[in-house]
């Protein structure tokens, strides 16, 4: 497995460990604090950003310290077209997400579901980003 | 449109060039040892600049290195 490929898991499973928790608490239904300015989700929010940040923190370091130095080479074309491709596939996902949340959801929700709503979208194309990076580097392995 | 397929000859290539590894042909053409793995498991298709760099690494034209393999379609009746 390539450290670019090591790299991709590891976000895919910061996001897991971070944002899983988080959507699955928000996505019980509006709370006491939905109306805005409310600002307890944001501490929520803070809280999982920073779960997130320690667990690719920890993550880095020990794939830095586990990898040969000439694993971790700058970015060849192979690598810089799995970006592109990924990047593609995350791009249109986050724009349906944001046409949702921006043009519709302001008819049928308010507050804290919108910004959440807007968060889930921002997370789903990262995670289709690393989905796609992951996917395309194991199709292509030659073993 | 004709249907066909990128084979290639890298690892005889090597093999010829005194067993040159894969890690060291990646680093003579500025490539990872994992994109030559997927060039020469026929995965990955190199960009042109790529595969005139990789012949040029064994001195040989680029027809030598990589080979379209033109798949035979059956004639439709007119």
């Amino acid at each position: 497995m390539s450290y670019r490929e090591k790299i991709a898991w590891l976000s895919l499973i910061a996001m897991a460990v971070a944002y899983g928790p988080y959507f699955m608490f928000v996505g019980r239904g509006p709370g006491p604090w939905e109306p805005l300015p409310h600002l307890h989700p944001l501490g929520l929010f803070a809280l999982v950003s920073i779960v997130r940040m320690l667990v690719l923190g920890a993550g880095y370091l020990y794939l830095r310290l586990g990898s040969p130095r000439q694993e971790r080479q700058p970015l060849d074309e192979r690598d810089r077209a799995i970006e592109h491709r990924s990047l593609s596939a995350a791009y249109y996902v986050l724009i349906g997400g944001m046409i949702l949340v921006g043009c519709f959801m302001p008819f049928s929700s308010t507050g804290w579901t919108i910004v959440n709503a807007a968060i889930f979208w921002i997370v789903a194309a990262e995670v289709i980003h690393y989905s796609v990076v992951v996917a395309s580097y194991r199709v292509q392995a030659s073993s | 449109m004709m249907q066909g397929s990128i084979s290639n000859r890298i690892r005889t290539l090597r093999f010829m060039n005194g067993e040159m590894s894969q890690a060291e042909l990646g680093q003579r053409i500025g490539l990872t040892r994992q994109t030559i793995a997927a060039i020469e498991a026929g995965k990955y298709s190199p960009s042109l600049e790529a595969a005139f760099r990789i012949a040029q690494v064994f001195n040989v034209p680029l027809g030598e290195v990589f080979q379209w393999e033109v798949k035979a379609t059956p004639l439709k009746a007119s």
